[in-house]
């Protein structure tokens, strides 16, 4: 009993543990709150099912959107390197003078490299590929002219460049006509602008209503906890302390929301890439669809840490301070 | 410990429920307060503890005067105050270890510390057996005292009981008064509100009592008994 009394008599002069102590313990706690929260979760099943899968599949549609945009951004590129320029030259145009004029051009600095196509050549090319065959044989004259492709340098090859030595080369005397394919890659590139700004629009709205689905399931669980929380405030539990398991949670909804996101878009890449190849083949393309890179996985689940994390902030702010114990 | 200077609470609506409040209590002082349904005890109760602001008037507690607290520092001002109240108020889901550590948990101590700690506590309300036990398992005394270690075990300088005895029988009752007793031997002020005169009448500590509002007795039990038998 003396003992004791002297033990107690010393409260007034709080017991100090040590700090190294006390941060391993506080590192402790954290681990174990954030263990607790997941296991929160687990205990109210429907709810958090509901709120992970609302999180990923709006998360989902935004991010499939990005690859689609990733996709077609590399499938324009693919053309913008390779553009090349058609030019046609006058039919009166003699295997000699085409051999000249090639040559001319290859000196050219924007040019990278020089094809010719003999009228000759270009004329079996077409009977085998057009599927007239035999019919073209009756054709008493060639009516194709020779063909030079040019294919500019990675410097020239940008459009306003490119259009620049078009006009150079359609100036050249054998020329009868330059063909640059330009139009269709200009209104590529905006369509993907296009697409770009909605991603970016649908994207702002859909995180905007998963913070709200967030903040509204930590709403609710909080008013469910409202009795503990009080009691937690009467014996000296300062909000922070109180709102870390709410957070915690707020941070699994994203984790888990996450995974949900990811497993979609790739499953849903999967499933594209196969509708894809056979449209590719049509095209004697070998494109093939890029899903999401290990990078952006992590970008996402990152992404929707935060929202799950914002989510929960805003709904604990607001709550944890409203709930005063009363005495009864 | 404790100090009240000229404290007045008016709730809006008007109705007044502490009048011109002038008491004090010092570290290691042990009392009862007491007085009829509606006469202040809650509201009395409910300022030391930071639930309320008084209308006028300054409430001390720890040397901190209440009114210049501001909302991040009650925390840790309730820190200084045990208290006990008369539905125990314990958390259901947990076991009465995690019941009794709370307020160190909170406090942030390391596991070993929190251990030995909750095992003294719950030692000194004769509870060490039903550690892993929940709430929902023991019988009202048992949870009762289970409360009182919660609000022992960070050795605050001040017990605030509110009705402790209120749902407990008369011998139940006097054990959990007994243990009081015996943390204000160890130099805790106790305070405690009752309604159980006879309790009260037993022992002989001094006795605050509120009518309608107004401190109209503090002092020994005799003087209680002649002016609140009516």
């Amino acid at each position: 009993m003396n003992k004791q009394r002297e033990t107690t008599k010393n409260h007034s002069s709080r017991p100090h543990t040590n700090v190294a102590a006390k941060l391993l313990a506080y590192f402790i706690r954290h681990l174990q709150q954030g263990i607790g929260s997941l296991g929160d979760l687990w205990r109210t099943p429907f709810t958090s099912v509901m709120t992970i899968l609302v999180l990923g599949i709006s998360l989902t549609l935004p991010a499939t959107l990005h690859v689609f945009v990733k996709n077609a951004q590399s499938i324009s590129q693919q053309w913008e390197s390779a553009s090349e320029i058609s030019l046609f030259l006058k039919l009166s145009t003699s295997e000699k003078a085409a051999e000249n004029l090639v040559k001319r051009l290859s000196l050219y600095p924007e040019v990278a490299s020089v094809k010719y196509i003999s009228a000759k050549t270009a004329m079996e090319e077409f009977k085998t590929t057009s599927g007239f065959g035999q019919a073209l044989d009756y054709l008493s004259t060639n009516p194709l002219p020779a063909t030079v492709l040019v294919i500019p340098t990675k410097h020239s090859s940008q459009p306003q460049a490119a259009e620049e030595l078009l006009q150079k080369l359609t100036n050249e005397r054998e020329v009868e006509q330059g063909k640059l394919d330009l139009e269709w890659l200009t209104r590529l590139a905006a369509i993907t602008t296009l697409i770009e700004d909605i991603v970016v629009g649908i994207a702002l709205l859909l995180c905007a209503s998963v913070v709200l689905i967030i903040g509204n399931t930590i709403r609710l669980a909080i008013l469910n906890q409202r009795d503990a929380i009080a009691v937690m405030k009467l014996v000296g539990a300062t909000d922070s302390f109180i709102q870390r398991p709410f957070l915690y949670a707020g941070a699994w909804y994203g984790v888990l929301g996450g995974m949900v996101a990811i497993l979609c878009v790739t499953a849903l890449v999967h499933y594209f890439s196969y509708s894809l190849v056979a449209l590719t083949d049509l095209y004697q393309s070998n494109f093939s669809l890029i899903g999401l890179s290990g990078g952006e996985m992590l970008w996402l689940l990152l992404f929707a840490i935060v929202l799950g994390l914002s989510g929960s902030y805003i709904s604990v702010r607001k709550h944890i301070r409203a709930i005063e114990p009363t005495a009864e | 410990m404790i100090r009240f200077n000229q404290v007045n609470k008016t709730y809006p609506g008007g109705f007044v429920a502490l009048n011109n409040v002038n008491f004090s209590l010092a570290a290691g002082e042990m009392a009862f307060l007491t007085g009829h349904s509606g006469a202040g005890k809650s509201t009395l109760l409910k300022l030391m503890s930071l639930m309320e602001k008084p209308t006028s008037g300054s409430v001390h507690i720890n040397g901190v005067n209440l009114s210049s607290v501001s909302y991040s520092q009650v925390p840790f001002v309730r820190r200084g105050i045990g208290m006990i109240f008369q539905n125990h108020n314990l958390l259901m889901d947990r076991t009465v270890f995690d019941n009794v550590a709370l307020p160190l948990v909170i406090e942030g101590f390391g596991h070993k510390e929190t251990k030995k700690r909750v095992e003294a506590a719950l030692e000194k309300v004769h509870l060490t057996s039903k550690i892993r036990c929940y709430p929902h398992m023991l019988s009202g005394g048992e949870q009762q005292r289970v409360g009182i270690a919660r609000a022992i075990v960070n050795k605050p300088p001040i017990l605030l009981a509110d009705e402790p005895t209120g749902n407990l029988d008369p011998k139940l009752s006097l054990e959990i008064i007994k243990l009081f007793e015996e943390f204000n031997d160890l130099g805790v002020a106790v305070l405690i509100a009752t309604h159980d005169l006879g309790l009260i009448a037993r022992l002989k500590y001094r006795t605050l009592t509120l009518k309608q509002g107004a401190m109209i007795n503090d002092g020994l039990v005799e003087g209680l008994q002649g002016g609140s038998d009516e």
